[in-house]
């Protein structure tokens, strides 16, 4: 009986996003379930539209971008946690995590309100630190936990023989977290590639993001074109969550 | 004494942790007490008036015209959470039970919703719901229907429970993993049946999980953006729907921040007293 309710629920789940890509291979001028003909006229449309390519390149930069400031600032956050212990590394901790605990809609009121205040709106600088916020917990919770694998003693024998603690981060311990940095990167990247509703709140006009111009082009009509750009953005996020599976990353992110 | 020489140093950290605390001050801390400022001054014509204080815009929030928003956001949650919260036992059972591989298939599955962007799950709502969709052609097909299943609550919260799903799921399912398989063998033997079982030893004891992944699962629906709005339409507005509209289209920013701090402290009481009720759930040693 259990696993006939898993198997349904399972389906409901699934049947929107499959659904989607589904009917993006529709031969028709509207939308149907496509069984006997496929074609890709749905994606020459979605490709011919610039309103979406040039979405999605600012989309990718945005993403990459603010993935990499999360990175650089949480990696060198996590090691002065790990390896130093600091007074109140509880405390800083949670003020590293806190991002998490604020909805998507309250970060963006707040965020609307002050790039205004600093005159900040409409700039790519602006969203890219927002969204360095928003992914830095996930890059923090990875970051220390791989960190932690490290063995402190290939550190100290690096600089036994020499380098000096920055070099020996760079060229040791660097190295050795490569993997941890990895798919920590591909999960911010994701995260941030993603967003809606904040960049919705705190985006100007110029900085219509493809999650931001997907939106906004269905509140006004739903044709195969969306299902199109839909269907590539699902490969897209296929392929970040498979490299990530591969890394071995994805249960130390979904789980505690 | 390497590493005692360097626990010895701990204001050593300081330069490591520094450009993340900057970060967070200047990009998050710093806009979110902005916001609080803003919501206790009044709104004028030429904009906020900050040589005043006041409490009105947090009086305005229990006004007639947005009490109903308030209600109509707790109603959506309150249905999508129950609903997860009876579907969560099944699959999390079925779940552990279908051996290492699988399994690990079926939980990124169960993730996959969460990870893939609302507006695709949105638009495959859509496609079913919509008076036209794939449901309602069903139905016809058998001749029922046409129901009404978009553009009011009901669309919202179908499209809602899938999304928020998983925040229910990983908890109980990462409890039930931690009980001893023999636990309801031990139960067996004592003469419980497979009812009692569940009820008597597995329920209670995934209990604080199941409380912590609802409360989350809560919030989440509270703060949805994007379903809301495009399944149930803009004369169903939700909070975040009204904080978006205050915000961008009233312009009324001291308004628009009280909203905002209504939404952070209800999320925080919610994730507070859902992890102090799942300690208190269970007596005893906790797994």
């Amino acid at each position: 009986m259990i696993a006939a309710v898993n198997a349904l629920v399972l389906a409901f789940v699934l049947a929107p996003i499959v659904l989607v890509v589904w009917m993006s291979f529709t031969p028709a001028a509207f939308f149907a379930l496509p069984t006997g003909q496929f074609s890709l006229r749905w994606y020459r449309e979605a490709l011919s539209y610039p309103g979406f390519v040039d979405a999605f390149f600012l989309s990718l930069e945005l993403a990459a971008l603010a993935a990499v400031l999360a990175l650089a600032a949480a990696f060198l956050a996590a090691y002065g946690l790990v390896r130093f212990r600091p007074p109140g590394s509880g405390a800083l901790t949670a003020l590293f995590l806190s991002p998490l605990l604020v909805p998507a809609v309250v970060f963006g009121i707040a965020m609307l309100q002050f790039v205004n205040r600093i005159g900040l709106y409409n700039s790519l600088f602006g969203l890219v630190l927002a969204h360095a916020v928003i992914v830095c917990p996930y890059a923090m919770r990875s970051l220390e936990v791989t960190l932690r694998a490290v063995p402190e003693e290939m550190e100290w024998a690096a600089m036994v023989l020499g380098p000096n603690r920055m070099a020996t981060l760079v060229r040791v311990t660097l190295p050795l977290c490569a993997r941890g940095l990895l798919t920590a990167f591909l999960f911010c990247f994701l995260l941030s590639f993603s967003d809606v509703t904040v960049t919705i709140f705190m985006a100007g006009p110029s900085l219509q993001t493809l999650p931001v111009r997907l939106y906004t082009y269905m509140s006004d009509r739903v044709d195969p074109t969306v299902a199109a750009v839909s269907s590539m953005v699902v490969l897209i996020t296929l392929a970040l969550v498979l490299l990530a599976a591969l890394l071995g990353g994805v249960r130390r992110l979904v789980t505690r | 004494m390497l590493s005692s020489r360097m626990r010895s140093e701990p204001w050593r950290a300081a330069p490591f942790l520094l450009p993340l605390l900057a970060l967070l001050a200047a990009w998050f801390v710093w806009p979110l007490a902005q916001a609080l400022t803003n919501s206790l001054h009044p709104n004028t014509p030429q904009g906020i008036d900050a040589g005043q204080w006041t409490l009105a815009n947090y009086a305005r929030i229990a006004d007639p015209l947005y009490a109903g928003v308030v209600v109509r956001t707790l109603r959506i949650s309150a249905l999508v959470t129950a609903i997860s919260s009876l579907l969560v036992y099944p699959v999390a059972l079925a779940t552990t039970r279908l051996g290492p591989r699988r399994e690990a298939l079926a939980i990124l599955a169960y993730v996959s919703p969460w990870l893939v962007n609302t507006l695709v799950k949105a638009l495959g709502w859509n496609l079913l719901l919509r008076p036209t969709g794939l449901v309602n052609a069903a139905l016809g097909e058998i001749g029922a229907g046409p129901l009404r299943l978009m553009l009011n609550e009901t669309g919202v919260v179908i499209a809602l429970i899938p999304g928020h799903f998983m925040f229910v799921l990983l908890p109980v399912w990462a409890a039930l993993k931690g009980l001893d398989p023999a636990l309801g063998w031990a139960a067996g033997t004592l003469g419980a049946s497979r009812a009692g079982v569940f009820w008597r030893v597995l329920f209670p004891l995934t209990l604080p999980a199941l409380i912590a992944g609802l409360a989350i699962n809560f919030i989440m629906n509270t703060t949805a953006f994007a379903i809301p709005m495009l399944l149930g339409g803009l004369r169903n507005e939700t909070a975040s729907m009204l904080a978006y509209r205050v915000n961008l289209v009233m312009l009324d920013w001291p308004f628009g921040g009280a909203v905002a701090v209504v939404l952070l402290v209800f999320t925080l009481l919610l994730v507070w007293g859902g992890q102090r009720i799942a300690t208190l759930a269970v007596p005893g040693p906790r797994a």
